[in-house]
């Protein structure tokens, strides 16, 4: 828990400061920020996450485009990815899972639950 | 019989342009038919989410000031604590105060919880935001098929007229809800669970 840096992408910054406060309270204190896809992959290569917690509905590049650049690239092809979104359509579920989402929450989310799919995800 | 042809050429003249400015209305109320279909469509559709922005707006700031209204309450209850304590302090004694403390910080306790909760809560911002994207969205594409009627009908001043203004690139969920889940946690967990076997 002590080394792992969370990237949280959202675009609304009320949701950040949420995920970022219930993180800290979880025991996750190293987060960084980024307001969608594009700017996601620019924090990745400087921040160097080794989990991310993402957003679906984002300008400029949305989480599922997101998730499934990130999974082309040899780098990044098994880093753990969150999605938490407000899309509960089965369809768009399964999409998510296709991209390579390892976990998927819908909002609005309990802080139990955003805790227990990051253990989930870090047990493996 | 030279006049009769001229005059029958002349009717059949005006027969074959009255024909084409009927086809042309026609045409015109073909090309309305859509963008009114659509608008008439779309009008309810925003006016829906609009209601339920409202609707979940109010019920989450009704959530948010009852948990509020308890802090409230349980502040002045740890005000009181902490009064008595000093009291009982100034007056020699050193021992009654520390169940009192105990009493305040469980209280304290209480509250940081409820404020958590009531920052949980908040994430219906993000949810009321993206529906009412949506519905800007809808009123949008209302203003353009307006906007196209009008130009449609050749309203005088169509020069004039203001054009949409340019469409916002709008990320939101069209069934976003605060309330409303398509599918709980529990199904998307299995769904995780039965592709990863």
């Amino acid at each position: 828990m002590a080394d792992l840096k969370i990237l949280a992408v959202d675009d609304s910054p009320t949701m950040r400061r949420i995920i970022i406060n219930t993180l800290k309270r979880a025991g996750y204190s190293d987060v960084v920020e980024a307001t969608d896809g594009k700017d996601a992959l620019a924090k990745m290569k400087v921040e160097q996450p080794n989990f991310i917690i993402t957003d679906w509905n984002m300008p400029e590049m949305d989480g599922l485009t997101f998730v499934t650049t990130i999974r082309s690239t040899d780098e990044y092809k098994n880093l753990p990815v969150l999605m938490v979104t407000t899309r509960s359509v089965k369809d768009d579920i399964v999409d998510a899972m296709k991209a390579g989402v390892n976990s998927y929450i819908v909002k609005p989310f309990t802080p139990e639950t955003l805790k227990a799919k990051i253990d989930q995800i870090l047990a493996g | 019989m030279s006049a009769d042809t001229s005059l029958n050429a002349k009717i059949q003249k005006e027969v074959a342009e009255l024909s084409q400015s009927i086809f042309t209305l026609m045409e015109g109320f073909r090309q309305l038919r859509d963008p009114l279909a659509e608008s008439r469509e779309k009008v309810p559709q925003a006016t829906s989410q609009l209601d339920k922005i409202s609707e979940q707006t109010e019920a989450a700031t009704q959530r948010m000031l009852d948990t509020v209204e308890q802090i409230t309450q349980r502040e002045e209850e740890v005000i009181a604590d902490a009064t008595s304590i000093k009291e009982q302090i100034e007056a020699g004694d050193h021992n009654a105060p520390l169940a009192i403390a105990d009493d305040i910080i469980q209280k304290a306790n209480v509250n940081l919880n409820d404020a958590f909760m009531i920052m949980d809560s908040l994430q219906f911002q993000d949810i009321t935001a993206q529906q009412m994207d949506h519905a800007a969205s809808l009123l949008e594409d209302i203003e353009a098929k307006l906007h196209d009627i009008m130009a449609c009908m050749g309203e005088a001043g169509e020069e004039e007229m203001p054009g949409p203004g340019p469409k916002r690139d709008r990320a939101y969920d069209p069934h976003a809800d605060l309330f409303d889940k398509k599918t709980n946690q529990e199904d998307i967990d299995s769904l995780f669970a039965e592709t990863d076997k």
